[in-house]
């Protein structure tokens, strides 16, 4: 009868669920899963959700292309290097204001620059890497930013660094820094230029709300609102889709996508991801980044480029793709994705490994690995393997499943070996003790492929890097396209790179993930995917989408998009009731064993006494 | 007492051997309090280096691909205070906390007071309204089920109790999720699948904020009283049993008392003295009890913070909570021993 | 019967004997109770699948690499219950997934025993600084939370069968150690031991052959009840990820079943199922143990 209460008195609160009305704001409600937004201070968070949130807020010098994310105007609207490639000329867009009225100039760029050099900064944590090698920022007029190299750097130039308000940040001291939250206070939006202002919403928070910047210099956003709700898992956010609460959902698996598919009124997809899974190896660890010291006990085997690169051909990727990610993904190759067309190498027919167990056995055979007595490979000195270990990730049934596979296929080989589990933070303990042969994980990658090549120096070891690989010859070749300023030699040095990776394969690359998206476009259509086509709609380099979509009730034609395919269309909508008519049995059980229980009881000839003192 | 929390731990905590009997309530309230800020003061030290142990750091965990020098690991375990000996920390640990400082959280990089406000209120109206529910639905059966001993009523309600208890109360929210979240042949969804607000409620505070945020707590809350219920019903149950043997009854009754104030009077008084100290120390665990619930319905509360700090490890936001539910606990624990001890003077002993 | 007056049996053989009868009576008693009874048939039951798994259904039924069935593919008449989201049939899942639930409950068990049970004897009988200070760490394990607990101490050791075992045994027993506790007081009382006492038989010796004896029947009554406690909180940590992801139990059916979103997709066969074992197993043990508290606690009994 409480209950009742509760129900009746919960009743109008039904309406709120309720689709916005022709006349109401035109409000895009996303979904979002995972680990939520850690910080909205542009200079403190880490986590992807947050970068979508400063996207909206801050606007760039430079911007990403939808096609193929290739460096384009944002801000900057063009730049000049100096022939020696030491100085970057930057001209700022001019006109564009903060959202409180000052103009944006040249200035805050420096000063937002000059946070992010400073020594020791709290700021440089986050995207010191973008101006490595940059010596000096200066403004000297309003329009114009200049850059002083002590080095030329090719990855210039890109610097996907949010431009901050000189007049709101210069009181923040350091200090204040660490701990700025820059959320919204008061009632008063965050101050920004980006195209959205983010009116509702603290770091540890579920929900953030963005009303649209009518003023933005790139035009108005044809929505009005934007809301990100934060759930913990994806069942809730599915079923918010479904029955409309939301219109966006991200990051959702593959068999959701395809129940969704047949959902009427919404569009889903599996878009191909810039990252990638990896099986990696220990390739020599040691405790510092200049491997004086061996540490760890990796397996003799796994130390042998040889070895390893005759494993490339124990993987069959293709059923890795169908099993273990129902098909979202592609098979992989090399640690530049194929999103990033003009980096990417693409292995020819003659090097590129196929599941070819023969083949496989082959070269271990040739490397010395040779079957010995009792049926298992040995090592060329002919002492046993031994077992290899096969460390997954306890939080990811892909990564376990993955192993599961490859533990199968070793044992094809005449190789012995175990999977082990170990959760994400764990296993990093293990990785940096070198206490490892091989375990499962992935990357991002951004843009522009240069951070993901450090990981593989000599300098990144006990950093970033978690297979030990060093090779000079590698390392010679990141270091010349580092500061290479001619683009086609620097492509040409970074493909022969992924070459010299792949033939010794610290890193056996298993899959192109992919991420699941679904959008309710019987409400919103124009969405288009980066890269473009095969990439997502969402949280994407750069905000395009939340600026170009249109509300369903809006049937002008989309934004010209010169070059970009396959906008999302409006579909007619489907009933947001659900067929989950099964549940009716679930529902149903939950009954009878509640009856069972009481049933039991019933059957006592005479009540027992629980006692409790 | 075996099922639940017990009882007897607080008739038992005093030393067997300190028998100074017709001790005065004003010593007993001075002994309590001090033992209690004792155990909150040993649990501040436990809090601190049962953490140092878990696996990973903050700069590895967090910044994988981000931290790419160790000029930025550097800068950034200097910022956060990550880059003194565990003993350092200790001291800055020990001198903030003296001054109310619980720290920053590494990975929110907010103040882990505020963070802790920030998800205790959802947990609170989750726990608070589902305590209160299941007491009193759960006391209620427990008398019923106890006066009418062995009728169909008893049978039900205890059966139903035990089957409730011993179901995972996670699992049960998941039903209530597929039976009327997500809706099954014709009947819609009625309840949001999770969340605490529909997001484009402007403001929280307002009458359909409320309605709203009542709209999204019915599932959770009906899980979680559930959950409880079972416990409380079967205590109250056979705590009433108990009391109905005792011989004062017996004189009432033959007195030519009538049942139901036999009932009300006498034994209920006396059996809800067990499950009121059941109650206040559940609800000690209120900031850690429903973990699981949070979870399965998307609610930020204080669990959901703890946990997600453990993989980090977000050692001051560890600390912070743990802190809170040790001192809910340990409070709630004191005022049981002290209304014990106000209503049955021979707990003092 | 008749021998038991006989003179030439040692005191050692009648001490046996008493016992047996007494075994025997407990059982007598036992059977009166219905709930106790259907609670014992049912966990037969379930031992038995356990026990039997590999007549039941292959092993090779839980490999992923194997699997070849439809991805959460409904009930057929070559799938009964289904499958999961790897193509495995649920029903063989199901089957193992009982060894892995009973052992871990039923180890975890002991461990939360053996500790709960010295704790409790060491706290009940000695005085002084020892039982103090025992007391007070029982009293703390209480105040601590004690699922973050559970999480923290199995992120810290890891996922793993054996491990999860140590995280459930060490962090249950304070309930027993307390039940202990206070049974030792009450039994350290009575005439017997400080007969013993005053004849100087030494502390451990009495604490050995004559209190220990004497608490073992709440203990194991308290056993069969801590087993049920043992198994939700197993299935609980495993939902949460923390459980053994090599090794198959109904928790981590449940996660998965979670993490794959089967609400969302309707697979009713992979979210009720394990709930229900859950749920049957754990009321088996709980009527169980309540039926024996009944039985072997003797205040009970009288007043009945």
């Amino acid at each position: 009868m409480a209950l009742g209460l509760l129900l009746a008195v919960a009743l109008p609160g039904l309406a709120t669920g309720a689709p916005a009305q022709s006349k109401s704001p035109v409000v895009f409600h996303v979904a979002m899963l995972g680990e939520g937004v850690d910080s909205l201070n542009p200079f403190l968070g880490f986590q992807a959700p947050s970068y979508e949130m400063w996207g909206l807020t801050y606007d760039y010098l430079t911007g990403y292309s939808m096609k193929d994310m290739s460096p384009e105007p944002d801000l900057a609207t063009k730049w000049t290097t100096s022939p020696d490639g030491l100085t970057w000329t930057f001209t700022v867009r001019s006109g564009v204001k903060f959202s409180d009225g000052v103009p944006l100039t040249a200035h805050d760029v420096a000063f937002t620059f000059d946070r992010v050099l400073a020594k020791d900064s709290v700021e440089g944590t986050n995207w010191l890497s973008y101006l490595n090698g940059v010596k000096s920022v200066t403004a000297p007029d309003d329009t114009t930013v200049v850059l002083k190299l002590s080095k030329p750097v090719a990855t210039l130039p890109l610097l996907p660094i949010p431009i901050v308000p000189e007049h709101i940040w210069k009181n923040i001291s350091e200090s204040q820094m660490k701990s700025y939250p820059a959320a919204p206070t008061g009632g008063k939006p965050v101050v920004g230029s980006g195209p959205f202002l983010l009116v509702q919403g603290s770091a540890d928070g579920s929900t953030f709300k963005f009303e649209a910047n009518k003023t933005y210099w790139g035009g108005a956003p044809h929505i009005d609102q934007v809301i990100f709700q934060f759930y913990k898992n994806e069942d809730s956010a599915v079923q918010a889709l479904i029955k409309g609460d939301a219109d966006f959902v991200e990051g959702i698996n593959a068999l959701s996508v395809k129940r969704l598919q047949s959902q009427p009124g919404v569009t889903a997809h599996n878009g191909n991801s810039p990252g990638f899974d990896e099986i990696a190896f220990n390739t020599g660890s040691t405790s510092d980044s200049k491997g004086t010291k061996k540490i760890g006990n990796p397996n003799p085997a796994v130390l042998d480029p040889k070895f390893r690169h005759a494993l490339g051909y124990a993987l069959n990727l293709p059923q890795l793709i169908t099993k273990v990610y129902q098909g979202a993904g592609l098979p992989g190759t090399t640690i530049v994705p194929p999103n990033y067309t003009q980096y990417h190498w693409e292995p020819p027919a003659s090097e590129k490994f196929t599941f070819d167990l023969t083949k496989a056995g082959q070269l271990l055979d040739a490397a010395g690995y040779k079957v010995g007595s009792d049926g298992w490979r040995t090592l060329p000195d002919g002492k046993p393997i031994g077992t290899l270990r096969l460390d997954a990730r306890s939080d990811s049934p892909t990564s376990l499943n993955t192993m599961d596979y490859f533990r199968q296929w070793l044992k094809d080989l005449h190789i012995k070996s175990q999977v082990s589990t170990y959760s994400s933070s764990q296993l990093t303990n293990v990785i940096y003790k070198g206490d490892f042969d091989t375990f499962q994980w992935g990357w991002y990658v951004e843009p522009d492929p240069d951070s993901m090549l450090s990981y593989m120096t000599c300098a990144q070891r006990q950093h970033s890097s978690d297979s030990f690989y060093c090779n000079p010859a590698y390392d010679r070749l990141y270091n010349a396209q580092h500061v290479e300023t001619d683009h086609a030699k620097r492509v040409q040095d970074i493909k022969q790179m992924q070459q010299i990776l792949y033939q010794d394969s610290p890193y056996l690359v298993t899959a192109y993930s992919a991420i699941g998206e679904a959008v309710r476009s019987d409400r919103f259509h124009c969405l288009v995917t980066q890269p473009n086509p095969g990439g997502i709609w969402l949280e994407q380099y750069g905000v395009y989408n939340y600026i170009h979509m249109k509300p369903a009730s809006d049937t002008s034609a989309c934004d010209a998009a010169p070059g970009l395919t396959g906008a999302v269309k409006t579909t007619s909508s489907g009933s947001s009731s659900s067929k989950t008519g099964p549940f009716l049995i679930g529902v149903g059980a939950v009954v009878v064993l509640a009856l069972v229980g009481g049933g039991i009881v019933m059957m006592r000839r005479r009540t027992t006494v629980q006692d409790r003192e | 007492m075996s099922l639940v929390a017990d009882p007897g731990l607080v008739a038992d905590s005093e030393e067997p051997g300190a028998r100074s009997r017709g001790r005065g309530y004003g010593s007993y309230v001075v002994a309590k309090v001090l033992g209690s800020v004792g155990s909150l003061l040993f649990m501040l030290l436990v809090n601190f280096f049962l953490f140092r142990v878990l696996p990973g750091n903050a700069a590895q965990t967090l910044g994988r691909g981000r931290l790419n020098t160790p000029a930025q690991v550097a800068a950034f375990n200097k910022a956060y205070g990550l880059n003194h000996s565990v003993l350092d920390q200790f001291w800055i640990f020990l001198k903030s906390t003296a001054h109310g400082d619980l720290g920053l959280s590494v990975k929110y990089r907010l103040p882990v007071s505020q963070l802790i406000v920030d998800r205790l209120w959802p947990t609170l109206l989750l726990v608070g309204v589902s305590t209160i529910l299941s007491t009193l639905i759960g006391v209620y059966l427990g008398i019923r089920g106890a006066w009418n001993r062995g009728s169909v009523f008893d049978k039900v309600s205890t059966g139903t109790s035990l089957t409730l208890y011993a179901m995972p109360e996670w699992w049960l929210g998941l039903m209530l999720i597929a039976g009327l979240g997500v809706g099954f042949a014709f009947v819609p969804g009625l309840f949001p699948t999770g969340g605490l607000h529909s997001p484009d409620i402007v403001d929280t505070n307002s009458v359909h904020g409320i309605l709203d945020t009542i709209w999204h707590l019915t599932l959770p809350v009906i899980t979680l009283t559930l959950a409880y219920l079972a416990e409380y019903s079967l205590i109250m149950r056979s705590s009433l049993l108990d009391e109905l043997g005792e011989d004062y009854l017996q004189t009432a009754r033959a007195k030519g008392l009538r049942d139901v104030v036999v009932r009300n009077r006498h034994a209920v008084r006396n059996a809800l003295l067990p499950t009121t100290t059941v109650i206040a120390l559940n609800i000690g665990f209120v900031v850690s009890g429903a973990i699981t619930i949070e979870t399965v319905f998307s609610i930020p509360g204080l669990g959901q913070l703890s946990t997600e700090a453990i993989s980090t490890p977000d050692f001051a936001v560890l600390q912070g909570t743990f802190l809170v539910a040790s001192a809910g606990v340990i409070g709630a624990n004191l005022i049981a021993n002290l209304i014990y001890g106000w209503l049955d003077p021979r707990v003092r002993t | 019967m008749t021998d038991l007056a006989a003179p030439r049996l040692s005191a050692r053989h009648l001490a046996r004997q008493r016992r047996l009868a007494s075994y025997r009576r407990t059982w007598r008693a036992f059977r009166r109770h219905r709930s106790g009874v259907a609670g014992l048939a049912i966990l037969l039951v379930f031992v038995l699948v356990a026990l039997a798994a590999p007549l039941l259904a292959s092993s090779d039924g839980l490999d992923v690499t194997l699997a070849n069935g439809p991805v959460l593919g409904a009930p057929s008449s070559h799938y009964w219950l289904g499958t999961d989201d790897n193509g495995r049939s649920v029903l063989t899942l199901l089957i193992w997934g009982s060894r892995i639930s009973l052992l871990v409950g039923l180890s975890a068990t002991v461990i939360s025993m053996v500790i709960g049970t010295l704790m409790g004897l060491v706290s009940g009988y000695f005085g002084g600084w020892i039982g103090r200070i025992t007391f007070r760490v029982t009293e703390w394990m209480l105040v601590i939370p004690f699922l973050p607990l559970a999480i923290g101490l199995a992120t810290v050791l890891g996922p793993g069968l054996f491990n999860i075992i140590i995280v459930i045994g060490v962090t249950s027993w304070p309930s027993t150690a307390l039940l202990i506790r206070s049974q030792t007081l009450s039994i350290k009382e009575r005439a017997y031991v400080e007969r013993a006492e005053a004849i100087g038989g030494g502390r451990w010796h009495q604490m050995g052959r004559h209190v220990l004896p004497n608490v073992m029947p709440m203990v194991f009554a308290n056993t069969t009840l801590t087993v049920a406690g043992a198994i939700l909180t197993e299935t609980t940590l495993s939902f949460l990820g923390l459980g053994d992801p090599t090794r198959t139990s109904w928790g981590s059916m449940l996660d998965s079943a979670y993490q794959v979103g089967a609400i969302t997709t309707g697979s009713w066969w992979f979210v009720i199922p394990p709930g229900i074992c859950v749920v049957l197993v754990v009321l088996a043990f709980t009527l169980i143990g309540q039926a024996l508290e009944e039985v072997l606690n003797p205040r009970l009994r009288a007043r009945r």
